[in-house]
């Protein structure tokens, strides 16, 4: 915690300028905090992810039926007491489907950006603080990546690592999609430091003696962590969408492992006859990304006004 | 101008080298390769090492690239492993499909995005702004797909096949066969949906982008100028205004293009068209690596040139960018 207290917020001046002298200043940190609790984006963005990931974590409670268990005796049955989403062509229990479905794309969602996150942060703090060759080499690879349409790359990579059921399914999916994303956040991390970097307060820290190292973790990345935290937020659902992209494609977590994409693809097929098995797992999808981007948005907003 | 395009186009040239290079070694990197799937269960290993040698499968994987790179050079982009036909064929009747599809869906997200993006920004904090900015945090949320199907539920399903949900009819002049009707009509039938459910996402992002930039340069002084002078409020708008905030716009679009490539995979497979995308994800299921690197090669090549036609669509939007 300590080391968020010196994060530097650009609206800092401005709030304190305009706040009663009287007013004892609070931290940036805590003013961020005050911003995100007011706004109602946020607000609705973040019960929704919360929700969900309540839905995930117990699933096996909430769910009233087994999300693989067929029933060849109640096959396409209309929404109904017992079965409150109807059920599939196997007799799945819908409902169930969905919320065991949730895992995977929580899953996905937030292990994917998190190890982006932990291969691309370095990678940007180095090369922006080094320069030089170093720079050079890591952001021509990363300018590689990039120049990949996304879905492409995504798409070979899961061929590459041939799909499979279950975790080690999942974790194939994570890491593809983490491949794809590592140099969102390299960029990122890259262009903070190359700005921070100038500031008196490193050029302080260096003539103190302060390490390298200790530099770049210590005063470097905090203040560069706004910009992190945001896109962070709004990854989670860019994920969620390429997890299920891919699963619809056949190139997900494979069944019987549920999974909403390729819940969505295999019900389209019945889509004239029983609308709504393609309905809802749809909805689960845009439920779930809505209230990432909103979540995300209203953190923007908190952290940096002026990117509004 | 011309100096500048032309400079561009030679620095065009490394970039598909190192796209296609990439493709071609993480294909082969898969475990297994396509001779497999051709020969079917009953093979001999000697037909396969047959096989592999007719092919250069055989040979060292930077050779193979060589090879490829050497008779592309001659304008021969490879035979189809699976199908016998030629790549560049293929490319060409599908190319058509996939183009008509991008243009039309970035046609869709245009034609909501401008004006909503306006009246978002000029009546801003008001009931239409709110609702043009809630509508476009719903577009941004929902994968093509699930657009697609909301379609498919309401003109399909509901309306009764008001538009149909599958297939494709070709232009007059881009059918492949010999016996083949081509529509006017029946094609913008088949189109229309594909290209709104690709076009909606973009949508929302673009307004969003758009509202953004427009509240920015409603606020400058020459606008205030502008209306000053005595201008009426559409030319201020429409030639002052927006003509400006365009051009960061034009950036994302240009960078939207991989998602639109990336979408057309999705929304060719849901509504199962013809396209490149069906093309690629087809020939990348199944190894085919002459496919792919064909699709590889005209995806890098679509990318690149769209982003050199963004940069010189800045110098139409704002003069003074110039190129020399």
């Amino acid at each position: 915690m300590s080391t968020l207290r010196n994060v530097e917020l650009p609206v800092v001046g401005e709030l304190v300028d305009a706040a009663p002298a009287t007013e004892r200043s609070e931290s940036p940190l805590a003013q961020a905090l005050r911003r995100l609790r007011k706004s109602k984006t946020a607000l609705c963005g973040g019960v929704i992810a919360m929700a969900l990931v309540v839905v995930a974590i117990f699933a096996d409670v909430l769910a009233p039926h087994s999300p693989t268990a067929s029933d060849q005796n109640h096959t396409f049955e209309t929404p109904s007491r017992a079965y409150p989403l109807g059920t599939d062509q196997l007799g799945r229990d819908m409902l169930s489907r969905l919320i065991h479905g949730s895992r995977i794309s929580l899953a996905v969602g937030v292990a994917s950006v998190l190890l982006a996150l932990f291969v691309g942060v370095p990678l940007g703090l180095v090369a922006g603080f080094y320069g030089g060759r170093l720079d050079a080499g890591i952001m021509r690879l990363m300018d590689l990546i990039l120049a990949f349409p996304i879905y492409l790359l995504a798409i070979i990579l899961m061929v590459i690592f041939t799909p499979t059921a279950g975790l080690i399914g999942t974790i194939k999916v994570v890491g593809a999609i983490a491949i794809v994303r590592i140099p969102i956040y390299a960029r990122l991390v890259r262009g903070s430091v190359l700005s921070i970097k100038e500031k008196e307060y490193i050029e302080a820290c260096r003539a103190l003696g302060v390490r390298d190292r200790s530099i770049l973790f210590n005063h470097v990345l905090p203040n560069s962590l706004a910009p992190i935290i945001v896109t962070t937020t709004l990854g989670i659902a860019t994920s969620i969408i390429v997890e299920a992209t891919l699963a619809f494609l056949g190139l997900g977590t494979q069944p019987p492992t549920p999974s909403w994409g390729w819940d969505l693809k295999a019900n389209v097929a019945f889509i004239h006859q029983n609308p709504w098995l393609a309905l809802f797992p749809g909805l689960a999808i845009f439920v779930t990304v809505l209230g990432f981007n909103l979540f995300g948005d209203g953190l923007r907003d908190a952290l940096d006004p002026r990117m509004k | 101008m011309r100096i500048y395009i032309l400079r561009r186009l030679v620095a065009v040239v490394p970039t598909i080298l190192m796209i296609t290079l990439v493709v071609f070694v993480m294909m082969r990197s898969i475990p297994g390769d396509p001779v497999v799937a051709l020969l079917g269960d009953a093979f001999t290993e000697e037909d396969a090492a047959k096989v592999r040698q007719e092919y250069g499968l055989d040979k060292p994987i930077l050779a193979q690239y060589g090879l490829w790179l050497a008779k592309l050079a001659q304008g021969d982009w490879g035979t189809s492993i699976l199908s016998g036909r030629p790549v560049l064929k293929d490319v060409l009747v599908r190319l058509p499909v996939t183009l008509e599809l991008i243009v039309l869906s970035m046609a869709v997200a245009l034609a909501i995005a401008i004006p909503a993006a306006i009246i978002g920004a000029l009546r801003q904090n008001t009931w239409a702004d709110y609702s043009a900015t809630t509508v476009a945090m719903i577009g941004v949320s929902i994968p093509e797909f699930f657009a697609g199907v909301l379609l498919l539920l309401m003109f399909s399903v509901a309306l009764h096949g008001t538009l149909p949900s599958s297939g494709w009819v070709y232009l007059p002049g881009t059918c492949p066969m010999v016996v083949c009707t081509g529509s006017v009509w029946a094609n913008m039938m088949h189109v229309l949906m594909p290209a709104i459910a690709l076009g909606i996402g973009r949508a929302a992002l673009l307004t969003r982008l758009l509202r953004a930039s427009m509240l920015e340069v409603i606020r400058t002084e020459y606008i205030t100028t502008a209306r000053a002078k005595g201008l009426a409020e559409k030319p201020v708008v429409l030639k002052h205004a927006l003509k400006n905030a365009l051009i960061p716009t034009v950036t994302v679009m240009g960078l939207q293009v991989g998602f639109l490539i990336g979408g057309a995979i999705v929304v060719e497979t849901l509504f199962a068209m013809p396209g490149l995308g069906t093309f690629g994800i087809d020939a990348i299921i199944a190894r085919d690596y002459q496919q792919v690197q064909g699709f590889a090669l005209i995806t890098a090549f679509a990318f690149v040139i769209i982003n050199l036609i963004v940069d010189l669509t800045y110098s139409l939007l704002d003069p003074r960018i110039r190129y020399a």
